[in-house]
């Protein structure tokens, strides 16, 4: 991957992609259904001159969409291709999904779509319109901590950090699914996070008592 | 991770999904979770086909087979109480070890399949319970057997096809099943998986066996012939020996960074010995 830059304190330097001057999808369908291969070839040559371009194709170059990230709709335009985290790190200034491994493994990029935690860098910004994303900028109620980043606190369970955005994230989508979870429910549902400086132990029992905390139902 | 993607297709209905795939030459890719792809990071891929919002997402019964949609998720299967009823719930278990949470959240069903891996968790669970899917293509739809939709490593029978649905059949009356899987983490992917099912007669002997495996051969496979030695015998300590043994013959383990085929072949025998004493203790639920 280009511009991977692990340890850097900045954003990835990878740019946002500047709309390629004079480009419409739909000249670009009407070039390809005439054989031009300036783009690429095939997809929908037969039926661009019958019908106009269907509403549900994205691109080719940027396209304006919006998202909606903790509760406020984001205007952003982006090319088809660009992740849900590199849409909020590189166009957004949210860079509290961390990219790290890029590749649906690691955990650090775990945002919450839909009440459901996925990889923000295996879902595709397009693909996230229209659904509640909820990232870790968005946890803290002013200067109140939302409890689960508390008990990390409490408990220390982080080291280089670099982790645990992500941790914290997997961690509220947990436990708004399992309220009353063990230890034992924790390590298998956080597997999906890693953390190399090896806090595990740290962030289980922030979790277990995040949960408890959370009973209260403040913050649930 | 898709860096050469130009542009993206949301077909909401299958035929249109066909219709982009059949233009889209070999540089357009089916995505439903997208979890498999952004791993693979394939770059001659220039056009996605989100099936996503094809209609495909559901679990239903149609008269006594139980058909799930393609992009049916990790995580919808393993919570479904339909699908936790049925067969002793291997399928959902099989889909509860499918990656992470975060992974199970998108992967669906029809990807998990169409992927072509060997070691797809869910393979091995619809193998045993005879699934079979069903591909569209330009021409109509057709029902295969799942055995047949596998056509080598990584290979499977579409083409220009896209697969629509699974469709498990009726199931054997009093069958009991199990679903075995032994990874780095359970969550991992599968150095070797096993799933099984078993019908006894009266006098507790096999009428019908099903051993299934994933991760041991090109493909997903049954080992046909272990099933064969074991209908019609006591399902006791020596049967289950000859049919382990059987097995080890059957299967055709790779090595790799995991393990070496040597112990693959090994665990072979040890799930599939666990997978048919759980068979036969009926400690996974019975239908």
């Amino acid at each position: 991957m280009k511009g991977r830059c692990l340890v850097s304190s900045r954003k990835d330097p990878e740019p946002p992609a500047k709309p390629k001057a004079g480009f419409s999808r739909r000249g670009f369908i009407r070039g390809v259904g005439l054989g031009s291969g300036a783009v690429g070839t095939g997809l929908l040559e037969r039926e661009a001159v019958a019908a106009p371009a269907p509403a549900n194709v994205v691109g080719p170059g940027p396209v304006p969409i919006t998202l909606t990230i903790n509760g406020k709709p984001v205007n952003v335009t982006v090319e088809p291709r660009v992740t849900l985290l590199d849409a909020m790190r590189n166009y957004l200034d949210l860079t509290g999904a961390k990219r790290v491994c890029d590749r649906g493994t690691c955990g650090a990029c775990t945002v919450i779509l839909a009440g459901k935690t996925v990889y923000s860098c295996s879902v595709l910004a397009i693909d996230a319109q229209g659904k509640n994303i909820e990232t870790i900028e968005g946890l803290a109620t002013g200067n109140n901590l939302h409890p689960v980043s508390a008990a990390f606190v409490n408990h220390d369970a982080q080291q280089c950090g670099y982790c645990t955005a992500g941790f914290v994230m997997a961690a509220k989508g947990f436990i708004d699914k399992h309220p009353n979870p063990t230890m034992e429910d924790v390590k298998h549902g956080l597997g999906g996070n890693l953390c190399r400086c090896g806090t595990y132990m740290g962030i289980r029992q922030a979790v277990v008592e995040a949960a408890k905390e959370m009973k209260g139902g403040k913050n649930g | 991770m898709f860096d050469r993607v130009e542009a993206f297709y949301r077909p909401g209905t299958v035929r249109e999904a066909l219709r982009l795939l059949q233009n889209g030459k070999n540089r357009a890719r089916v995505v439903a979770g997208g979890t498999d792809l952004v791993v693979e990071a394939d770059r001659s891929i220039r056009f996605l086909i989100d099936i996503t919002h094809a209609g495909l997402s559901y679990i239903r019964r149609r008269g006594k087979a139980c058909v799930i949609g393609a992009t049916t998720t990790m995580a919808t299967l393993e919570n479904s109480p339909a699908i936790r009823a049925l067969a002793g719930g291997i399928l959902a278990r099989a889909a509860a070890t499918c990656g992470s949470v975060q992974i199970r959240n998108m992967a669906t069903l029809g990807g998990n399949l169409a992927n072509g891996s060997p070691a797809a968790d869910t393979a091995t669970p619809l193998l045993a319970l005879d699934a079979e899917v069903v591909l569209a293509d330009a021409r109509g739809r057709r029902k295969i057997p799942l055995t047949a939709f596998y056509s080598g490593l990584r290979k499977t029978a579409p083409g220009k096809a896209l697969l629509i649905e699974v469709v498990i059949p009726a199931l054997p009356r009093g069958g009991r099943w199990s679903f075995q899987k032994l990874g780095r983490t359970e969550s991992d992917i599968s150095l070797v998986n096993a799933a099984a099912g078993l019908q006894l007669d009266s006098k507790g002997r096999a009428k019908w066996a099903r051993i299934a495996l994933g991760a041991v051969a090109p493909t997903p496979i049954r080992a046909v012939n272990a099933e064969k030695l074991l209908v019609g015998r006591k399902v006791d300590e020596s049967t289950l020996a000859e049919v382990c043994d059987q097995v080890a013959r059957e299967v055709q383990p790779i090595t790799d960074v995991r393990a070496s085929a040597e112990y693959r072949r090994e665990m072979c025998r040890v799930l599939v010995r666990r997978a048919l004493e759980e068979c036969a203790a009926g400690t996974g639920c019975s239908l």
